[in-house]
């Protein structure tokens, strides 16, 4: 035992980790949620501030400095489920699910914006959702980002990658802003996704989990739930196994019995839960149906001077003034591979291409594909989804808009040259001119090389029962007790990036369940 | 009878091809087998050439380490798409060869060019299947090769030295696999966050990236 553990806070004894297990267990508590990630991390500290018995469960481990790796694959594989090489089938699309202490907040770029009020008519509108306005969710939006410290990227950790991006909307007319971030103190490292070495980023692990944890929550890493145990219209708590770090293996078993069950496991893991729980709260058959993405495109701009892309937040400008169109704006980076991936050719012509990474700006556009739907399906064993999605054509055309306003908005602040990475189209363009064919081209879902980081609605809210999942609160309609309360019950994607959406319906939907409890 | 003799003299052929005839180097890898070692070390040459604009070319890269060291971070049931990949490329030289008579050898077999021109047969076929499955080949060789210290050194993308201040959650959590009693900070070690001052650029880097055994820092195999 070393000298340090005589001199650790009290709460530490409310975390266990996969080392300590050593006998199968049974845990009971008020409320059981599963799932650490940003929403999962705002309930189990509301409901532990209230002074309730709370236990979160995280399949993952929690991650400190020392553990994160900088390479993007290795990161990846370490970080994400399936190693990071989750993809729908389909149209093609990777995308990614964290599995760590404080899920995607651990390697994600932090951006919390709020969805405009047009985002919440839609929604109430379709779904028949009374309660859920912009402005009846800005209190909630509020308390995270007071919580959080949420706040506009400041310019001196912006980097030349993130303000060319102004320069050139500027130079156009577009409106663009510094992303609003859950960030303290940013050093501008450019490392937000293998995880902050500075420890500015607030990610769930830092910051909503230990707090709970100091009010007595309970917080069990390592431990895959497979079951929702039910009675009824009532969950009566959850059952799995301890998994090993990395492999996966699994080990003891565990049971949890709670008042209330919180389901926060992720939009593609949630449905898959409730699949293998004997088809639990789906009497409206849209368990797992109805899977949205934002997919992303990119273009690499090659500046006549140095960027030093590897400097400044990682992403730290955008602009919105297209999301009525359909999608917004981004800059980005991301670890060098990674960024470079996009890249075409191979042998001295890649490597060229590789040796402009020095004058690079990465700029990417998320689209509000709401036609593309897809679906999440349990695989012969486990608990990993089978992934189907097709990209409609039409949301083909919202992407590759926004791929000649990426190039236009390139161009405007200075590149030499733009790599488009779209198959079929040719690796460089040195010109605007070069690069209308962008709008003449007939592009197709399968000529773009996207990803698919947000995903959405496949336990979606209505006020119809017959036609969602959940209600507004986030509680099954088929169940007393059972709540969801991850982007799975968004009804429709929400044209930004969703995690601060996810926290703050979270903190709505604790509410419901105090009242409950 | 005939035809047994015949199924038996394909079945031996094709185990023949899949198997052996790869050197075994005297260097150990956790997961990678022989003939994906021999894929690997061909490839990175023709992918990322020693005359190229980056002066680390792929054989320096340590292409077969890195992809060590993927391969054995990914779970069992994900791993065998990579594998299979590689496998795809050996030996598609059996649909897709490389010129002359010796083309349909597989793909660490044949010559540089003949090795460069099997590639761009894959990466500018018009068939989808072909230019994913190398897009998808190039992406994991890229990640190996753009991870390397000397790369990213060249390319000024290599990570900063960071002193990660001490927060109260690195009292609560072990590293990776540890049990908490060997959590190495206590109470005392807490220090204040950080105060968002910029890195500066030129600032020294992550040790793991500096220069150290050799000019191309570490993980070069001689």
């Amino acid at each position: 035992m070393s000298a340090a553990t005589h001199d650790r806070p009290k709460s530490a004894e409310r975390l266990r980790v996969f080392a300590q297990y050593d006998k199968d267990f049974e845990e009971e508590a008020d409320a059981v949620v599963v799932g650490s990630g940003p929403c999962g991390a705002v309930v189990a500290h509301s409901l532990a501030a209230a002074g309730h018995s709370v236990v979160l469960l995280e399949e993952g481990p929690p991650f400190t400095p020392q553990d994160y790796e900088f390479e993007g694959s290795l990161s990846m594989a370490r970080t994400l489920r399936e190693g990071g090489l989750r993809r729908t089938n389909g149209t093609i699309l990777p995308t990614m699910q964290a599995i760590a202490l404080g899920g995607g907040s651990l390697v994600n770029s932090a951006i919390c914006v709020r969805p405009p009020e047009f985002v919440f008519d839609e929604w109430s509108s379709r779904y028949d959702l009374e309660h859920t306005s912009r402005q009846s969710l800005d209190p909630h939006f509020d308390a995270v980002a007071k919580y959080l410290g949420i706040a506009p990227t400041p310019d001196n950790v912006q980097g030349r990658r993130n303000l060319l991006m102004k320069e050139g909307c500027d130079a156009l007319g577009y409106s663009s802003e510094p992303i609003e971030r859950n960030v303290r103190g940013c050093r501008g490292s450019g490392e937000c996704f293998t995880g902050c070495r500075s420890r500015a980023k607030q990610s769930m692990d830092i910051t909503y989990i230990p707090d709970a944890m100091r009010l007595g929550a309970k917080v069990l890493t390592s431990v895959q739930v497979q079951h929702v145990l039910s009675d009824g219209r009532r969950a009566t708590g959850v059952s799995g196994q301890v998994v090993e770090p990395f492999t996966g293996a699994p080990g003891y078993r565990f049971t949890v019995k709670a008042k209330i069950v919180v389901l926060a496991a992720g939009c593609m893991a949630t449905p898959i839960l409730l699949q293998r729980s004997d088809n639990l709260a789906n009497r409206s058959g849209q368990v797992g149906n109805n899977l949205q993405f934002h997919p992303g495109v990119a273009i690499a701009g090659i500046f006549p001077e140095v960027v030093n892309p590897q400097f400044g937040a990682t992403q730290g400008y955008q602009s919105l003034h297209f999301l009525r169109e359909g999608f917004k704006l981004e800059s980005l980076w991301a670890p060098p591979a990674v960024a470079a991936v996009r890249m075409p050719g191979f042998g001295k012509a890649l490597l060229e291409r590789f040796n402009d990474l020095p004058y690079l700006a990465n700029w990417d556009a998320i689209g509000s594909t709401h036609r593309s739907l897809g679906t999440v399906r349990p695989r012969r064993k486990g608990l990993e989804p089978n992934l189907r999605w097709n990209m409609h054509p039409e949301d083909v055309k919202i992407l590759s808009r926004a791929l000649w306003v990426i190039a236009e908005i390139l161009f405007a602040a200075g590149a030499r040259k733009i790599v488009p990475g779209v198959i079929g189209l040719p690796a460089e363009m040195h010109s605007l001119d070069e690069a209308r064919v962008l709008q003449t081209h007939p592009i197709k879902a399968r000529d773009l090389v996207s990803a698919g980081n947000h995903a959405f609605c496949t336990t979606r809210m209505h006020g119809d029962s017959s036609l969602g999942v959940v209600d507004e609160f986030g509680r099954c309609h088929d169940m007393d007790n059972l709540y969801i309360t991850d982007t799975g019950i968004f009804p429709r994607c929400p044209s930004v990036n969703p995690m601060f959406t996810g926290m703050a319906l979270a903190h709505r939907a604790s509410e419901q369940m105090l009242a409950a409890l | 009878m005939t035809t047994a003799l015949f199924i038996t003299a394909v079945i031996l052929l094709v185990l023949r091809r899949v198997f052996f005839g790869y050197s075994v180097s005297g260097r150990k890898f956790k997961v990678l087998a022989p003939r994906e070692v021999a894929f690997l070390t061909s490839t990175a040459e023709v992918m990322f050439p020693a005359d190229g604009a980056i002066p680390v070319s792929g054989l320096e890269a340590d292409l077969p380490g890195y992809a060590d060291r993927f391969l054995g971070s990914i779970p069992l049931d994900v791993r065998w798409q990579i594998r299979a990949l590689f496998m795809l490329f050996e030996h598609g030289t059996l649909l897709f060869p490389g010129p002359g008579w010796t083309g349909m050898r597989r793909f660490s077999s044949l010559t540089l060019d003949q090795r460069e021109l099997v590639l761009q047969g894959w990466s500018q076929s018009p068939k989808f299947i072909r230019q994913i499955s190398f897009t998808a080949l190039r992406a994991v060789l890229t990640m190996g090769y753009l991870g390397h210290p000397a790369v990213m050194r060249h390319l000024r993308v290599a990570p900063y030295a960071i002193d990660s201040p001490v927060c109260e959650a690195d009292l609560l959590y072990p590293a990776i696999g540890a049990h908490p009693d060997l959590i190495p900070h206590s109470e005392r070690d807490l220090s204040p966050p950080s105060d968002g001052t910029p890195l500066d650029i030129d600032g020294p880097l992550h040790p793991d990236y500096t220069v150290s055994d050799g000019a191309l820092g570490r993980e070069i195999v001689s």
